[in-house]
C-alpha cells in the first residue's frame, strides 16, 4: 500500500505527464465501478497496461471506485435498467443480442450495463477534471505543503524512504 | 511510438491471462468443490459434504462424487446424498448468463440414510413445528374400551330408569294411599248413611196435626240437612283428592313405561353399541397412513424440488429476489432465434434407492420458465422392484405461466406391490397390523397453483391382519377386519398442497360397516333381548304394585261416589213438603166436609 501511494506521489511530484495519471484514474474509475470479471474489464485492462498509464494510479483508482460502486450499486443498476428497457433501444438491444460478444460481455445485465455506459461517460469529465487537480498540485499545492514542518518531518519517515527509494529507481510511467 | 505504449506491458497482460487459466485449469475442481458446498450449506442451512469435483472440458462436464447433504432436522442422517452425479454444462450458455446443462445424471440417489458423522446444522429449527408434526393424532379410531357387562349386573344397576321410576310409582302410590285413607276415615260411614236414613223416615212418620208440628219437622230436617252439607263438603274434598292422586300416578306410569327404551338407549350410547353403525371405518383405519405418506412426498417435494413451488409459496422469494436485483442486478434477455430459459436441464436421469426400492426418475425439460420454449417439464418415475415385487410407473408434467402459477397434472399406477407389517392403528388399548397383503393402484393428480385434487384407487389382495384389543368391541373390530380378505380403497384429496383434505370413501367401508354390524348384531342381540326382558320384567312387576294399589284406589272413588249420591238423595228427600202437603190435603178435606155438613142442612 505504501509502495503504490508512494508511486502515486512520485508521479505526482514527477515530470511524468499529468495525462498518464489522469487516464489511469479514469480507467480506473470505468473498471472499478463494473464488476471484477468482465469482458470489457480485460480490455481496459489490456489498455492500461499496454498504454503508457500510471500503474500506481490505476490500481488505487481501482480499488477506491470499487469500494464507491458499492454504495452506487442502486444507482448502476437503475441505469442499466432504464437502458435495457426502454422502448426505444429494444430494437438495438436486439441486434446487440444475436451477437455472442454482447451476451459474454454481460452487456444485457443491468448492473453491467449500467456501470460501463455510467464509468465511461463520468470518466472523461473525470480525466478533465484530475488533469486540472494536477496542474495545480504540481504549481501551488506542493510548494506551499513544502514549506511546512510537519511536511519536512514526514520527509524523515519511512514512508518517505520508501518514497524515496522509488523515485531512485524509476517508474514504469 | 513508445511514447504512448508500452510493449512489456503486452507481456504482463498475456502472462497474467495465462497465469490465471493456469489458476482455473489446475484450480477449478476444488474451487468448484467448495462452491457446491458452501452454496448448499447457505440453501439447506446445514452441512453439505462433496467428495471429489472432476472436471472435464470438451464438453464440459462436472463429475461429482460422494455428496451428501445433512437432514437439518436430524443431523445424523442425510437429507439427501448421491454416489455420483455428471452434469453436462454448456459452457457458452453460462458465459451468457444461463444455466444449460444438456443431461443431469445422477447414480443412487438416497434419502434420509444415517451418516458416518453426525453432521453441523447452522440454522435453528422450528422445535415447534416439530413437535406439531411428530404429534399426529392417534385417537381417530373411537375408543372400543368398554367390554359388555353381565345382564344381570346391569339390571340390578339402581342407576336404570326403569328401577328409578318403578321405585318412585310405588312411593307415590303409598303416600297416595294415605291421603285417601285419611280422608276415607272422615267420610260418613254405612252406618252414618243408615243413621241419616232412619232420620228420614222417622221425620216421615212423623203425626202431623198442626202447623207447629210443620214447623218442627221444618227445622229437624234443616237440622239434619246442614249435617248432609258438611259431609257433601268431605266428599268434594276427597274427589278433588283422587283426581290428584290419579294424575299424578298416571305421569308416574307414563314415565316407568317409557323408561325400558329410555333405559336401552343409555346402555347402547354407554357402551358405544350405537357407534357401529356411524363409524368411517375405512378413514379411521387408512386415513392416517395415507397422510403420513403424502407427507412423506411433501417433504422431499418441499425440499428436493425447490424450483417447483407454487407462486402463492413464491411471493416472498418474489420480493427478496427483487431486492437483490435492484442491489446486484439482471440479466435481461431479448428475443433470439432459439431462446432459452434461465435454468433449463434438458434431460436428467436418477436412480433412487429408498429402503423401499430402487427407482429410476427421468426429467425432460425441467426449468422455472416454461413459456420461453413453451414445452413442459416431463417426469417420469419408474421401478420393477417396489419392496421386492411391485412395479410402479408414474408420469407427470407441470409449467410455470409468467405469473409463476403451476400446472401439472399427471397419473400413476402400481402392481403387485407385497405389503408387510403395516401398522393402521397403535394406541394402548387398540392395536392393527396388516400383516401381509398385495396392493395394487392407480390414481391421477393435478394441481393448479397450490390447489390439489387427486383421486385413487386402491385394491389389497390376499390380505391377513393381526391386531389386539382390551376390549369386546375392539376385538370384534379386529375380528372383522381379520375376514376381509380383500379391501378396495378409493382415496381423493382436495385442497391446498401443502394441507390437503383427505376423503376416504370405498366399498371397504360398506363392506367393513356390513361385516362388523353382522358380528356385533350376532353378539349383541341376546345381550340386547335379555337386558330388554330384564327391563320389561321390573316394568311389570312395579306396574303390578301399581295395579294392585289401584284398585284400592277405584274402590275409595266407588265409596265415594255412592256416598256421594246417596247424600244427594237426603238432602233432596222431600219429607217436609210431603207431610206439608198431607196436612194441607187434611185440613182441605176438613173443611169441606164440615162445609158439606152445613149446606145439606141449609138446602136439606
Amino acid at each position: 500500500m505504501f509502495t503504490l501511494l508512494a508511486k502515486l506521489f512520485h508521479a505526482l511530484n514527477s515530470e511524468s505527464s499529468t495525462r498518464q495519471i489522469s487516464l489511469a484514474i479514469a480507467l480506473g474509475f470505468i473498471v472499478g465501478l463494473s464488476p471484477i470479471f468482465t469482458l470489457h474489464n480485460i480490455v481496459f485492462l489490456f489498455a492500461v497496461l499496454f498504454l503508457r498509464v500510471n500503474i500506481g494510479g490505476f490500481i488505487l483508482a481501482w480499488g477506491f471506485f470499487k469500494g464507491l460502486s458499492y454504495l452506487l450499486a442502486s444507482l448502476i443498476v437503475s441505469v442499466g435498467e432504464s437502458l435495457l428497457t426502454a422502448e426505444s433501444l429494444q430494437s438495438l438491444f436486439d441486434m446487440l443480442y444475436q451477437f455472442s460478444l454482447f451476451k459474454l460481455a454481460h452487456l444485457h445485465h443491468t448492473y453491467t450495463l449500467g456501470a460501463l455506459v455510467l464509468g465511461c461517460l463520468l470518466a472523461i469529465p473525470l480525466y478533465f477534471v484530475c488533469n486540472y487537480l494536477i496542474e495545480k498540485y504540481r504549481t501551488h499545492v506542493k510548494a506551499f505543503f513544502d514549506k511546512f514542518r510537519i511536511v519536512k518531518a514526514l520527509k524523515a519517515s519511512k514512508f518517505y524512504r520508501v518514497y524515496s527509494n522509488i523515485s531512485g529507481q524509476g517508474d514504469m510511467s | 511510438m513508445s511514447r504512448f505504449f508500452r510493449w512489456q506491458g503486452l507481456a504482463i497482460f498475456f502472462a497474467v491471462i495465462a497465469l490465471l487459466m493456469t489458476f482455473v485449469y489446475f484450480f477449478a475442481d476444488t474451487l468448484v468443490k467448495g462452491g457446491i458446498e458452501k452454496s448448499g450449506e447457505w440453501y439447506l442451512g446445514a452441512e453439505v459434504n462433496v467428495a471429489d469435483v472432476e472436471i472435464t472440458y470438451a464438453p464440459l462436464t462436472l463429475n461429482i462424487k460422494g455428496f451428501q447433504a445433512t437432514d437439518i432436522d436430524n443431523p445424523t442422517n442425510n437429507l439427501v446424498s448421491f454416489s455420483q452425479a455428471s452434469v453436462g454444462v454448456d459452457i457458452w450458455q453460462y458465459l451468457f448468463g444461463k444455466i444449460y446443462i444438456s443431461e443431469l445424471n445422477i447414480v443412487e440417489l438416497r434419502l434420509d440414510q444415517p451418516r458416518t458423522s453426525a453432521g453441523k446444522v447452522y440454522r435453528l429449527v422450528d422445535e415447534q413445528s416439530l413437535e406439531e408434526q411428530g404429534s399426529v393424532d392417534d385417537s381417530v379410531l373411537p375408543k372400543l374400551d368398554i367390554s359388555l357387562p353381565k345382564v344381570d349386573d346391569l339390571l340390578k344397576n339402581s342407576d336404570l330408569l326403569t328401577v328409578k321410576h318403578g321405585k318412585a310409582l310405588e312411593k307415590s302410590y303409598q303416600e297416595e294411599k294415605q291421603k285417601l285413607q285419611g280422608i276415607q276415615k272422615k267420610l260418613p260411614t254405612k252406618a252414618t248413611l243408615a243413621n241419616y236414613k232412619k232420620q228420614i223416615k222417622a221425620l216421615g212418620e212423623t203425626k202431623i196435626k198442626t202447623l207447629a208440628d210443620i214447623e218442627k219437622l221444618n227445622k229437624d230436617f234443616k237440622a239434619l240437612k246442614k249435617q248432609f252439607k258438611a259431609d257433601k263438603a268431605l266428599i268434594a274434598a276427597a274427589k278433588e283428592q283422587v283426581i290428584s292422586s290419579k294424575g299424578l300416578l298416571a305421569a308416574k306410569t307414563l314415565a316407568l313405561k317409557d323408561s325400558p327404551n329410555a333405559d336401552w338407549k343409555n346402555i347402547e350410547s354407554k357402551y358405544q353399541l350405537d357407534k357401529v353403525e356411524g363409524a368411517d371405518f375405512a378413514h379411521m383405519l387408512f386415513g392416517e397412513k395415507a397422510r403420513e405418506y403424502y407427507g412423506y412426498a411433501d417433504t422431499v417435494y418441499q425440499k428436493i424440488a425447490p424450483l417447483v413451488i407454487s407462486s402463492k409459496a413464491d411471493k416472498k422469494n418474489a420480493a427478496d429476489k427483487a431486492n437483490m436485483a435492484k442491489n446486484k442486478g439482471r440479466f435481461i434477455h431479448f428475443t433470439e432465434q432459439s431462446p432459452l430459459p434461465d435454468v433449463l436441464i434438458e434431460q436428467a436421469n436418477f436412480s433412487l434407492v429408498l429402503a423401499q426400492g430402487k427407482f429410476a426418475i427421468s426429467g425432460k425439460e425441467l426449468t422455472h420458465q416454461h413459456w420461453v420454449r413453451a414445452n413442459k417439464s416431463t417426469i417420469s418415475v419408474e421401478s420393477n422392484n417396489v419392496k421386492g415385487s411391485g412395479e410402479l410407473n408414474l408420469s407427470l408434467d407441470f409449467e410455470l405461466d409468467q405469473k409463476q402459477v403451476i400446472r401439472s397434472k399427471g397419473k400413476w399406477q402400481l402392481n403387485k406391490l407385497a405389503l408387510e407389517k403395516v401398522m393402521l392403528q397403535q394406541s394402548s388399548d387398540f392395536t392393527l397390523q396388516l400383516d401381509s397383503g398385495m396392493l395394487s393402484g392407480n390414481g391421477t393428480f393435478s394441481l393448479l397453483d397450490d390447489q390439489l385434487t387427486s383421486d385413487n384407487e386402491l385394491m389389497i389382495n390376499q390380505a391377513s391382519y393381526s391386531g389386539n384389543g382390551d376390549s369386546h368391541l375392539s376385538s370384534l373390530f379386529i375380528d372383522t377386519v381379520r375376514s376381509l380378505q380383500m379391501l378396495a380403497l378409493s382415496i381423493s384429496a382436495k385442497g391446498e398442497l401443502t394441507d390437503p383434505k383427505f376423503s376416504i370413501s370405498s366399498p371397504l367401508d360398506k363392506q367393513l360397516k356390513k361385516s362388523m354390524m353382522k358380528q356385533v348384531s350376532k353378539k349383541l342381540t341376546n345381550f340386547k333381548a335379555d337386558v330388554k326382558a330384564g327391563l320389561n320384567a321390573k316394568l311389570t312387576k312395579a306396574l303390578g304394585v301399581g295395579s294392585k294399589e289401584g284398585e284400592t284406589l277405584v274402590d275409595v272413588e266407588a265409596l265415594i261416589n255412592d256416598t256421594d249420591s246417596a247424600l244427594d238423595k237426603f238432602i233432596h228427600s222431600d219429607v217436609v213438603k210431603a207431610k206439608k202437603k198431607e196436612f194441607e190435603d187434611k185440613q182441605k178435606k176438613k173443611l169441606e166436609d164440615k162445609l158439606k155438613k152445613k149446606l145439606g142442612k141449609l138446602f136439606g
